[in-house]
């Protein structure tokens, strides 16, 4: 049994005369002590994945319109709140990207720890603050008696972040979902934080989702990796495997698209031309089809399934074999992904069906 | 492309020097820039009780049709020096001499003047387009306000402009608000290309998009630079970034210069421990590489600009220090760029100590897997006495008691 299991997941926002489609079936797994990066761009769904396991979406416009979420061999999606606040933080705990707003402005570091341990476990406020203490000097916040006082306001960005982390493994949960953790620091600072965040969670055997947009971040520090876009989830790997291979058609694009430091000198960029789609339409299709250079007809009418990319008897969803799946008509050949672009002779994209545009 | 960035002029040289080179003068040179910005209290009266040292004596020369890459973290006042190349602040001291002309002080028409030729890309596209104009008003703005042409001739050039930065110029009717993160880069593109423009100052020009979206903004930059022989000053904080860009990059670190070189001499042979850690903080998107990278985790956070520490800025979060010994030249010295090869410059008392050190070298390439070279080379000496005691007698550590609270950074090492 896996520690976490999302099945085909389906959230919307609703708004009166609008619907977003945020998540459109979104299947993942995940095992204790796992780490497993998100990768995509804003509006992907990478964190509303999330929000929707926590059940934390915003209410009442976001909704689950489908699918499970099991956690521990229990159905979240069944529990009510009370139960739901019982499990967070205690059992799955959550880092955001800005620390400052996650973070009560108007209580100090003290209250908000002591009052986060004491909601959970049946400790006196002495022990709970013993406990805090402890936490803060683990995640190397200087002189933490003095600093038990402090306001959020007072530590600067990185530090605030430590802050969250104490707070997110105070109580020892077994999965912790970090998303963009550092996208709002500088990178010696970044790279202070992962160091920590890594370190903390592979000593207590922490599964971790990281959300991110970085794929330099989900190289370092997860072992499997969900690259999502426009509310799917289209390349499925272990991390070694989907860097050395990828095979989606968005995938590869990513990799061009951004600079590397350790780039040949003038080496082109090649971007992913276009923009991500407008997702108050429901999606016909791969979501991708309009940029991407590999499509072909069945693209424009139908989302492919995430399959793997070799026929095999067993999926593994789990673990350093996890199955590498793609869901595209066309994958990308290992040739073409180095030139990233189609080498095969005489291919054009497919142009878009004429009846479909309305 | 030149090594002249290295030697910070005399501020009187500057001048003459600009004035006799003629032609062959520099685009842009700065010398000594200041840029203080005063703190002030009290109510009624505002006594002036210290200032932020947003920039704190940088000399920087461009030369046209380059591109310089300014890197360096939050607070290090990479903006300000962006900002007060164009004047949009009156510089503390120093002087900025823009083709052989000073504009540190220039005010009203001639500063107007110089101003036609310099521009600026700002990191967000929202905040930095008016949302109540036009695309079209907003591209077409500097034209009015420099009385470029007739108004037919301001909206074909309009058109025109929108073109070259790959927006449909039909599309000059729409407002802000209808556009893209990245078509509204374009917009501010087309905006500061307007004028034709021999220096274009981007602040942080691709930060606030999407990584698919990020390229894109690039390669037009790069095609526009080709196409108008621009001269670009390219702000980021992100140094893949900036390497692929730049032709010569220049490291800030709270108001200084700490590092300057060619991209390439840079990567490969970083000789200020600051510039070693920077690179080495950069993740890269390879797992094979990044298992096998040792990264420099510097200690503590970047200090305030109001109150930096003395002598070396960087010396309160400096590896290579505390693997010396914390010598005391670092405290009581400003180190001053001085140039270690031609056209590279560092200001640090000990870049010799970093050049041919384990941390300078990228674990990049190669097939030797570098946990063995971690093992074995890379332990600070200092360290292999406070950690692995080869003598268990405390009095015979050689630094003293004091050695096993050293800030030592800690590598992160991955298997």
């Amino acid at each position: 049994m896996h520690l976490l299991s999302v099945n085909n997941l389906l959230v919307r926002f609703r708004t009166h005369d609008e619907s977003v489609f945020a998540v459109n079936g979104v299947s993942l797994d995940l095992d204790e002590g796992e780490t497993l990066g998100l990768v995509g761009e804003s509006g992907c769904g990478k964190s509303v994945t999330n929000l929707a396991v926590m059940q934390l979406l915003p209410k009442p416009a976001g909704k689950i319109e489908g699918g499970e979420v099991v956690f521990q061999g229990r159905d979240l999606l069944s529990l009510d709140e009370s139960e739901m606040r019982e499990l967070r933080g205690k059992e799955i705990a959550m880092i955001f990207q800005d620390p400052m707003t996650s973070l009560n402005p108007v209580l100090t570091i003290e209250e908000q720890m002591v009052e986060t341990i004491r909601a959970h476990r049946r400790v006196s406020k002495p022990e709970a603050r013993a406990r805090t203490l402890e936490l803060l000097h683990t995640v190397g916040i200087p002189q933490p008696e003095a600093r038990l006082r402090n306001f959020p306001h007072q530590f600067s960005g990185g530090m605030r972040q430590r802050v969250m982390i104490a707070m997110a493994l105070a109580l020892e949960p077994k999965l912790l979902i970090a998303d963009e953790p550092t996208t709002a620091l500088d990178v010696t600072i970044q790279a202070q934080v992962l160091d920590l965040l890594q370190r903390l969670t592979t000593e207590r055997g922490t599964a971790v989702i990281l959300i991110t947009h970085d794929l330099g971040v989900v190289a370092g520090m997860t072992k499997r990796v969900n690259v999502m876009y426009a509310g799917f989830v289209v390349e499925a790997a272990s991390t070694a495997d989907l860097f050395a291979r990828p095979r989606h058609p968005y995938t590869v694009g990513l990799l061009h698209s951004m600079p590397r430091l350790d780039a040949q000198p003038g080496e082109p960029l090649i971007p992913i031309e276009g923009v991500p789609p407008d997702l108050r339409r429901a999606p016909v299709g791969c979501p991708f089809a309009p940029r991407c250079a590999w499509r072909v007809e069945a693209c424009w009418t139908a989302m492919p399934p995430l399959d793997p990319i070799e026929a095999t008897q067993v999926i593994v969803t789990t673990g350093p074999n996890a199955t590498h799946r793609i869901a595209c008509w066309n994958p990308v050949t290992p040739e073409e992904a180095i030139a990233a672009r189609p080498l095969r002779a005489g291919f054009e994209p497919a142009a878009p069906p004429t009846e479909a545009v309305s | 492309m030149s090594g002249s960035m290295a030697q910070p002029p005399a501020p009187s040289g500057v001048a003459a020097a600009a004035g006799a080179a003629g032609g062959a003068s520099p685009l842009l040179q700065l010398a000594d820039l200041q840029m203080y910005f005063p703190i002030t209290s009290g109510v009624l009266v505002s006594r002036h009780v210290g200032d932020v040292r947003a920039v704190d004596g940088v000399s920087l020369t461009i030369e046209k049709g380059e591109t310089v890459g300014l890197v360096g973290e939050s607070g290090c006042g990479k903006s300000t020096v962006g900002r007060t190349i164009l004047r949009l602040y009156r510089p503390t001291g120093g002087h900025i001499v823009f083709e052989g002309q000073e504009i540190t002080t220039a005010e009203g028409s001639t500063l107007r003047g110089v101003r036609r030729r310099m521009q600026m890309i700002f990191q967000d596209p929202y905040a930095s387009l008016n949302p109540r104009m036009t695309a079209a008003g907003i591209v077409s703005e500097p034209l009015e306000i420099h009385g470029v042409g007739t108004g037919r001739e301001r909206r074909q050039r309009v058109r025109e402009l929108l073109a070259t930065v790959g927006l449909d110029p039909d599309y000059g009717d729409r407002y802000p608000h209808e556009f893209s993160g990245g078509q509204r880069q374009r917009i501010g593109v087309a905006r500061a290309l307007a004028l034709h423009p021999d220096l274009i100052v981007a602040d942080e020009p691709i930060s606030a998009l999407d990584v698919s979206i990020q390229a894109q903004i690039i390669n037009l930059l790069e095609r526009l630079q080709g196409e108008f022989g621009l001269t670009y000053l390219f702000i980021a904080h992100d140094l893949s970034v900036v390497r692929h860009i730049s032709d010569r990059i220049a490291v800030m670190y709270l108001g200084r210069l700490v590092e300057t070189a060619t991209s390439r001499e840079l990567y490969e042979r970083p000789l200020h421990p600051y510039s070693v850690a920077l690179l080495s903080a950069v993740p890269i998107p390879d797992p094979a590489i990044e298992s096998r990278r040792r990264r420099i985790i510097l200690i503590g956070d970047v200090p305030s600009p109001s109150n930096p520490p003395p002598g070396c800025h960087f010396h309160t979060r400096c590896w290579l220090r505390a693997r010396l010994g914390n010598p005391e030249r670092c405290v009581e010295e400003q180190p001053a760029l001085r140039e270690m090869a031609s056209g590279h410059a560092v200001a640090c008392h000990f870049a010799e100590e970093v050049e041919g050190s384990p941390e300078q070298v990228l674990q990049i390439s190669g097939d030797s897997p570098g946990a063995s070279v971690t093992a074995a080379a890379i332990t600070p000496t200092t360290a292999t006495t406070a950690t692995t005691p080869p003598a268990p007698t405390p009095g015979a550590l050689p630094a003293g008691p004091s050695t096993p609270q050293q800030p030592v950074p800690r590598r992160r090492e991955r298997s």
